[in-house]
């Protein structure tokens, strides 16, 4: 990289410390930003951190509360006393509307069966569509491309009208398979398949005389991995915190997800005359909800911060 | 075995462009048979999305407009009423109320949303920020907030009188606002659903503008360009697909708008059971149990979304904008 840089003009000699930085952006003092310009915009970054991370504390501070305190203390710093477990064993042990255990089972089920699936569909028709030729590829593509003007709210319903008549409604594979179809995940795959399976590999290994399936499984599946991680991680989020669907298609409290659970609680707190009080209960419920899905992005950062697969957005 | 290697020599004679996949159409008569009936394999591997797809997504849009062209009565049962569900969805205007509620939302959201994420993607990509990759890792935390917790406690956190910004308020000796009242309650989900999509938008942008050679911003500087210009000129433009496809995506999201609003209804008494056609659809097929009327609904929902996201698409085109 430094050397294709030193061939430059422009930046004949870049400061060492620009050349070391890992993105390779353009060194700031060469197009006159000044040092009150950088001071400014890390301002507006910090201002919109705060804006970010506001509810987030929030969320932790109260969850460490008693329901008297959390009315009558500021909101956002800690009060004695500080009763996080007792919070977190009522979180648990409350069995109004199946117990919480079992949604946060349910949804761990849910967002595993339908990513993964969502995975194996997109990476095979991503690299079908990637590779091979086939006659009405780009109709085909372009049909399930379509789906993505169509709004989820307009197809619930009708989905719930069909799982009646095949009774699939409130069952677990009519929560989860819905999941799977994600055609943004097929167009992202097929431009990193495009991308990084070369033709000649696969030339080669038919040569040698490899089966389809043994090629994908061995050579492009390989190739494919960090896109694998990211569509698998992005779908698992959105079947995670997916109200909407699981909503319409399920009644049935034995198979309740996280957010409707959560859902149902938030509305016994706002019901005038309610004998338990569910307020700290739903907050404690929402920072367990987000705490894995938190951590997962802190561990997962390189995949999504550098964008390695986003990048295909831009066509 | 012959056939093999014969496919082999001549896949090794051919030019293989920048863009693999755009290759098809013009080169296909040179193909041979071998190479045609490897093609066709490729469809076994869509094969299993689409039948996923087909299954769950095209044969309920295909049920609803099949089920909205029915009534069903107490007595007589369901019968064939042609468009009178249509006709009454249109002219009802209890569907329209809620439609303009939601072209209102998307209509402010959508803009203040992709101008922050647009800001802060250039920042980051120029590297005008310092701390830039901890500041993009704060931004899309809420991405992994669902929409229930992240209205629940933006409702908590601004309830009348207890929450802890009426009581900052009033600590300031501020008029103690009603955040749930009519003049408010929009503009709250506006906040919400900024704080909740803004993240995303700007990694999405982010990685788009790092895409962007390094010698278009290299060669703008030697002809002197300032910071301000490199972005608003040259950059951004560059990657107006991303802007657009980011514009069309949240629009699209906009206009379903339905957790936000059903969520706050105990708190916020004007949330109406036609606050946004979703919510009318919902209340329409569930509380009413008129689902052909909901089916309705649906798809004149689906038609007005195609029909916005097709003008915004077709007006960006003119402009020269690829898709």
């Amino acid at each position: 990289m430094s050397t294709a840089v030193l061939n430059r003009p422009v930046t004949a000699r870049p400061s060492r410390r620009a050349s070391r930085r890992a993105n390779d952006a353009v060194p700031l003092r060469l197009y006159g930003v000044r040092r009150r310009t950088v001071n400014i915009v890390t301002l507006l970054c910090a201002l919109f951190a705060v804006f970010t991370l506001i509810p987030i504390w929030w969320i932790f501070v109260s969850s460490t509360k008693t329901v008297p305190n959390l009315n009558s203390t500021f909101g956002f710093w800690f009060a004695g006393p500080f009763v996080l477990w007792d919070n977190l064993k009522d979180v648990f042990s409350n069995d109004e509307s199946g117990s919480f255990l079992q949604w946060m089972e349910n949804t761990a089920i849910y967002a595993a069966a339908g990513a993964v699936g969502a995975t194996v569909l997109s990476a095979m028709a991503g690299y079908g569509f990637a590779r091979f030729n086939f006659r009405g590829r780009t109709a085909l593509f372009l049909f399930i491309m379509a789906a993505l003007l169509i709004p989820i709210a307009a197809f619930a319903v009708p989905l719930y009208l069909v799982y009646a008549k095949v009774h699939l409604d409130s069952t677990a594979p009519g929560i989860f398979i819905p999941f799977m179809v994600s055609p943004v995940s097929v167009y992202l795959m097929r431009v990193y398949a495009g991308g990084s399976v070369p033709q000649e590999m696969l030339d080669a290994a038919r040569i040698d005389g490899a089966g389809e399936a043994r090629i994908f499984l061995r050579v492009a599946v390989p190739l494919m991995v960090p896109a694998l991680v990211t569509v698998f991680m992005l779908n698992f989020v959105a079947a995670w915190n997916n109200y909407f669907l699981p909503f319409i298609v399920n009644n049935s409290a034995r198979l309740y997800t996280l957010t409707q659970g959560l859902a149902i609680w938030m509305n016994h707190t706002n019901i005038a005359g309610s004998t338990e009080d569910f307020t700290v209960l739903t907050i404690t419920a929402g920072m367990v909800t987000i705490t894995p899905l938190i951590l997962m992005f802190l561990v997962l950062q390189r995949y999504w911060r550098s964008g390695l697969l986003l990048g295909g957005m831009t066509g | 075995m012959a056939q093999v290697a014969v496919g082999g020599v001549e896949q090794q004679r051919e030019v293989r462009p920048a863009r693999p996949e755009t290759s098809g159409r013009t080169t296909l008569r040179r193909h041979s048979a071998f190479q045609r009936r490897r093609d066709r394999r490729g469809l076994w591997f869509v094969l299993p999305f689409i039948v996923v797809f087909v299954m769950f997504l095209v044969v309920p849009l295909i049920y609803a407009v099949y089920t909205s062209f029915f009534t069903t009565r107490l007595i007589g049962g369901t019968v064939f009423s042609g468009f009178a569900n249509y006709t009454e969805a249109l002219t009802s205007g209890a569907f329209w109320t809620g439609m303009g509620r939601t072209i209102l939302f998307a209509a402010i959201q959508v803009p203040i949303m992709i101008i922050i994420a647009a800001f802060f993607a250039a920042m980051f990509d120029l590297g005008v920020s310092r701390f830039g990759g901890f500041f993009r890792t704060v931004f899309f935390l809420p991405f992994a907030v669902p929409a229930v917790v992240a209205t629940s406690m933006w409702g908590s956190m601004l309830q009348t009188q207890v929450g802890v910004f009426p009581k900052i308020f009033a600590d300031l000796g501020l008029p103690n606002p009603n955040f749930f009242g009519p003049g408010h309650l929009l503009g709250v989900i506006v906040l919400i659903a900024i704080w909740e999509w803004t993240g995303l938008t700007i990694i999405i942008l982010y990685t788009a503008l790092r895409s962007v050679p390094r010698e278009v911003v290299e060669s703008a500087v030697v002809d002197g360009a300032k910071l301000s210009r490199i972005v608003t000129r040259i950059k951004l433009p560059i990657i107006r697909p991303a802007i657009i496809l980011v514009v069309i995506i949240n629009v699209i999201g906009a206009l379903q708008l339905f957790t936000e609003p059903y969520l706050l209804a105990p708190i916020a008494p004007n949330v109406s059971s036609n606050y946004t056609p979703t919510l009318y659809m919902y209340n329409e097929a569930f509380s009413a149990q008129f689902y052909n009327f909901a089916a309705a609904i649906a798809v004149v929902l689906a038609l007005v979304i195609i029909i916005i996201s097709g003008v915004f698409l077709f007006s960006q085109r003119r402009k020269g904008a690829v898709i």
